[in-house]
């Protein structure tokens, strides 16, 4: 497994509902990040399709794997690299159920998927609507270490990362599609989650306009002590690499044992007291 | 806590990026030639013309004037001239008093002391010469609705709001000053008392009962989901002022939503056909 490795982090412009043109964009951007020496190469949200689908998430959907997994599988093998990117998921047991899904392959194939857990429905998001919860955190094993995902919103709960860290997760990647008027929201939480779980945190956000919600992208890695380790442009498509050194992580789990000092008898008060909320 | 005028400061530098953006995004994706915008002088259409001019270019925005007798306003015409000047548009006027003549001649039942219906006929007769330019230009019509007016209904449906994007309608008027302040636009156009010009002596704060600050920060609790017992105390204002702002706000939602089918079937325009906005 490697320790140190570089991680590109993509924030690209989907061009909507049209995943031909997307999956080439991966492609070019997966295959520019391979030549600056990137071995994880991550997009953002959804970007497979464009956020503001609407009903034509009927029409766009895939399981997972299928060909769109398949295509950028592809990429990876010839890259050599992991990718992580956000597409809608068509479940394979029914006709139109979906889910707001986050998928990873590498140079050997599909490696895993998460499905969003919480998904906003309030203000101009719409995602309950269309989209059926995941049940699942998900943490892969991987020649990067081992990766979390999540999906956006999903930040605003500590406890989905707080889930992924405690099975061992030492990378978490959230893939976003942020609207501007969120971003105090978000570079705040990207910082929280990483300090209070001692780990790396790549965001990568959406960019472009979409039905007048004008994605903001400000992509960031940040290191397990909550320094921004690098950050992407605003508002424009980006591709910046940085590195991840997991030797990095060790000091500051030592110096805010923030895992050492976790409570778990909390947790059954928590379940009871949101149950009772 | 008292709610002030502070809460409705911002980056204005980044907000004229945004809206720049939104602009020259829109522009680019309809692979529209420009916009047309009605210019009447005052502070919201000049605000718009220069936000247009500065996103896409101003050999490509049209500052339409479209006087007509009975609100013809020198002042007006020489502000627009102005921003049109300053921010490197053209424009062109046109007066519409024939047509209206023509239009009222026709209608058998029409009645001059009318105010509210002539004042709308003009405003969609307005809407129509934009559209008339648009399209000869291969353009978009750009409205220049604000936050303010538009929330209360204090607009024509069909008319002064018809256009294809509306890139101030996120501001409340007062943050339109701020903004227009921010772009350079001359202080006499800002400090100029709004009217819609749709009769004459028609003043907006005079019809509306109170300054724009304070229907903007009544209008801002409400965005906020401040209850109007709650907004009464932090404004110090009498719960009745709050009510009847919210009144207003709630019983023009029709002028905002404006297809309403009868639901028959399976999936509704204006229901729950729930599609992406092309382009």
């Amino acid at each position: 497994m490697d320790q140190e490795f570089t991680i590109a982090l993509a924030q690209i412009e989907s061009k909507r509902m049209d995943k031909k043109e997307n999956l080439k964009k991966y492609e070019d951007i997966a295959k520019r990040a391979k030549e600056q020496g990137a071995k994880l190469v991550i997009f953002p949200e959804l970007s497979l399709t464009g956020y503001v689908v609407r009903d034509e998430l009927y029409e766009v959907a895939e399981t997972i794997p299928g060909p769109s997994t398949k295509a950028i599988a592809k990429v990876a093998r010839q890259t050599n690299t992991h990718i992580i990117f956000g597409m809608p998921e068509l479940s394979e047991k029914t006709h139109a159920t979906l889910h707001n899904t986050a998928v990873l392959v590498g140079p050997n194939g599909f490696i895993g998927k998460y499905r969003k857990m919480y998904l906003p429905t309030h203000s101009v998001f719409e995602e309950k609507r269309y989209f059926r919860p995941g049940y699942h955190s998900a943490v892969y094993e991987t020649n990067l270490g081992k990766i979390g995902l999540i999906i956006c919103y999903d930040i605003y709960f500590p406890e989905v990362v707080r889930l992924a860290r405690l099975q061992g997760a030492q990378l978490i990647v959230c893939i976003s599609a942020s609207p501007a008027v969120r971003r105090v929201f978000f570079e705040v939480l990207t910082a929280a989650r990483a300090i209070e779980n001692t780990a790396f945190l790549a965001f990568v956000n959406l960019v472009g306009i979409e039905d007048g919600l004008q994605f903001w992208g400000g992509s960031r890695l940040v290191g397990p002590n909550g320094r921004v380790l690098a950050q992407a442009r605003y508002n424009d498509e980006d591709m910046i690499t940085s590195r991840v050194n997991y030797a990095d992580i060790t000091p500051i789990e030592a110096f805010v044992p923030t895992l050492r000092d976790l409570r778990p008898e909390l947790y059954e008060k928590l379940k009871k007291s949101a149950e009772e909320l | 806590m008292e709610l002030t005028l502070a809460v409705l400061n911002a980056d204005w530098g980044e907000i004229e990026e945004n809206i720049e953006r939104f602009i020259r995004d829109y522009i680019e994706r309809t692979r529209a030639a420009g916009l047309v915008i009605g210019l009447s002088g005052g502070i919201d259409s000049c605000t718009t013309a220069a936000l247009s001019a500065r996103a896409i270019g101003g050999d490509k925005v049209l500052g339409l004037q479209l006087p007509e007798k009975e609100n013809q306003n020198a002042k007006d015409c020489k502000h627009a001239n102005i921003v049109a000047k300053k921010f490197g548009f053209s424009t062109e006027t046109v007066d519409i008093t024939p047509s209206l003549e023509i239009f009222y001649k026709t209608i058998p039942s029409f009645n001059p002391c009318d105010n509210v219906s002539k004042g709308n006929a003009k405003a969609r007769m307005r809407m129509t010469y934009l559209y008339y330019y648009a399209n000869r230009l291969k353009s978009l019509v750009c409205g220049s609705s604000d936050k303010s007016e538009t929330m209360i209904g204090y607009f024509t449906k069909w008319g002064d709001v018809a256009a294809d994007i509306h890139p101030i309608m996120d501001l409340y008027k007062t943050q339109v000053r701020q903004l227009a302040k921010h772009l350079g636009i001359p202080e006499e156009i800002i400090s100029k008392p709004s009217s819609p010009r749709l009769w004459r002596g028609q003043m907006a704060e005079k019809e509306l009962g109170m300054k724009y600050e304070q229907l903007d920060l009544i209008l801002y609790g409400l965005e906020h989901f401040m209850k109007a017992e709650e907004l009464a105390e932090r404004l110090r204002i009498d719960k009745d002022v709050i009510e009847k702002v919210k009144g207003r706000w709630l019983s023009s939602e029709h002028k905002r939503r404006v297809l309403l089918a009868a639901k028959l079937e399976y999936r509704t325009i204006g229901a729950d056909f729930r599609l992406p906005r092309g382009p």
